[in-house]
């Protein structure tokens, strides 16, 4: 009888105590919820994201398997892309690759890919740049988003200032690669914005450490130089046109008109070259065989 | 001791099981295949590999838990094996937590293949052994034990069809229940917000122990995010476990 009832005491204790430990581990994991919920962990920037466009719950139904899902999708969008016979494949470019951005947006060969099927393949310059403008945004620390983004607006859209913006951009972003100056002065120069290639070209003349790149710059230099100083005697053969109505016979006539204060030499020292009857200034070399 | 033999057998038990080897074959063959799905991508074919070899060992390590799990203590019922053991001078915690380790113990064996397979892969390809990719493996344990517990729990007052479903249930809302975050920011204060967050916190949050995609990327994560969701898959197995030890007292056997 003794027995029973003590058996009866121990099971009584034992059933409070897994009781209280269900209470215990209960409030333990809440609250260790609650501490890593508040611990500030790098997230991946987009990951907040649930829905896709399509209203699909993509992401949250990868079961945390959404960087497989993503290669998944990039995996079909590559062979998807690649069959020419689909004559509307590009319709959805936008979208395929939305959708493998928010999965995993730390993934960048996608954002390059589809940066090369919109701008070669869809021919669609503004989707190759929103592509690559959500690829820095998503990777702040990428240079080479805003890099291809500047190459593509430069030798697609020929638009020089754009592109020099984006040089900018890629320019701030630390391991950018040195040349990325050099197209920044280009794009500058093209977009007839002479004193910033100017300056630029002379930052990387006196920084440049290896004799061809300070070749390279020279010649660059003697480029804008020669720029600056032509669309200046152009001016000044103009306004001798509109008083005389003609040519000067020579350059230093626009001098002793009073056109211009003195006669500019290109950076070697040489004279510009002058055609009277078309009016044409030239260079005294070429830039890159001087 | 009296553990450790019932985890033993357990262990035994479950290593003669053929669907063991089915999924670990299964598993093997999809971490083989992300060699191939790698070669369709252009760029950076690793990163396919460790993803598809990453989620390989949770899925299949989730199935086998669930598998195997279910059916441990339904068993013994079912083929009247559990009176012989609880006719024996054994408490029902201790035949509970036996079978529990064993198939820790089975699951970490079975994880130990598949990662060795996996690793091989990746240092096919990168030739340098990517050790940080074992930090992702040891949280898709962690992971396996508290689902273990939570087949266990099942096992113990339902059949393995129904716990097999319920376990995946749990795995389900356990990667899906960061989404009620999503809601308790568009809620308006008021029963319906203070429920989402007691869920919220209650449920548990399988993506604790997911640092697939941030170990694949090579982003830092804070130490103690590696600590504190270690013990919060700890503290949630000892939860699962305390319940299913009250269930399994209550149970008749008759």
């Amino acid at each position: 009888m003794k027995d029973i009832k003590k058996l009866n005491r121990e099971k009584g204790f034992s059933t409070l105590f897994l009781i209280f430990l269900l209470i215990l581990t209960c409030g333990i994991f809440m609250s260790l919820k609650i501490k890593i919920d508040n611990i500030f962990r790098k997230k991946i920037p987009g990951s907040s994201i649930i829905y896709i466009p399509s209203g699909k719950y993509l992401k949250f139904a990868s079961f945390g398997n959404s960087s497989l899902l993503a290669d998944l999708v990039y995996l079909w969008a590559i062979q998807y892309y690649s069959d020419y016979s689909i004559a509307d494949r590009f319709k959805y470019l936008d979208h395929i690759f939305s959708i493998i951005n928010e999965l995993d947006p730390r993934y960048l060969d996608p954002y390059e890919v589809g940066a090369v099927i919109a701008a070669y393949e869809a021919g669609d310059l503004d989707l190759t740049l929103k592509i690559l403008d959500k690829g820095l945004e998503k990777n702040p620390e990428q240079w080479i988003f805003p890099y291809l983004a500047g190459h593509y607006v430069q030798m697609i859209k020929k638009d020089y200032k754009l592109a020099r913006a984006y040089y900018e951009k890629t320019m701030n972003i630390e391991g950018a690669p040195p040349h990325t100056r050099h197209l920044y002065a280009d794009a500058a120069f093209k977009s007839m914005d002479y004193q910033t290639a100017l300056q630029t070209w002379l930052e990387i003349y006196k920084t440049a450490e290896e004799e061809r790149i300070k070749k390279i710059a020279s010649n660059h230099i003697y480029q804008v130089k020669a720029a600056v100083d032509i669309q200046r005697i152009k001016g000044a053969i103009e306004k001798f046109k509109e008083r005389y109505s003609r040519n000067p016979m020579d350059l230093s006539q626009l001098v002793r008109t009073g056109f211009l204060d003195s006669l500019p030499k290109d950076l070697d020292g040489k004279e510009y070259l002058y055609d009277s009857r078309t009016g044409e200034v030239k260079p005294p070399s070429i830039p890159w065989k001087r | 001791m009296k553990i450790r033999a019932i985890a033993l057998n357990t262990f035994k038990e479950a290593i003669r099981d053929r669907i063991l080897y089915l999924l670990l074959f299964f598993a093997a063959v999809c971490i083989i295949f992300s060699r191939l799905l790698a070669l369709l991508t252009v760029g950076d074919r690793v990163k396919i590999i460790k993803d598809v070899g990453l989620s390989s060992l949770s899925i299949f390590g989730a199935l086998m838990a669930i598998l195997i799990g279910t059916g441990l203590v339904y068993k013994e019922i079912d083929k009247k094996t559990i009176y012989t053991i609880i006719s024996k001078p054994i408490h029902r915690y201790q035949f509970l937590l036996g079978k529990f380790f064993g198939l820790v113990l089975t699951l970490f064996i079975m994880l130990l293949l598949m990662s060795f397979i996996f690793l091989a892969l990746v240092f096919f390809h990168t030739f340098k052994i990517e050790w940080e990719m074992l930090i992702a493996i040891l949280f898709i344990f962690v992971e396996l034990c508290l689902i273990t517990s939570v087949a266990l729990l099942f096992s113990c007052f339902s059949t393995p069809i129904l716990s097999s479903i319920f376990s995946l249930a749990f795995y389900l809302i356990g990667h899906t229940a960061w989404g009620l975050e999503t809601l308790i920011k568009k809620v308006k204060p008021g029963f319906g917000k203070t429920l989402a967050q007691v869920l919220y916190h209650f449920l548990p949050d399988l993506e604790n122990f997911n640092f697939k995609t941030e170990i694949v990327h090579h982003l830092s994560i804070p130490s103690e995010v590696f600590l504190f969701s270690i013990l919060y898959g700890i503290f949630y197995t000892l939860f699962i476990l305390a319940l299913a030890i009250l269930v399994f007292r209550k149970r008749d056997f008759i």
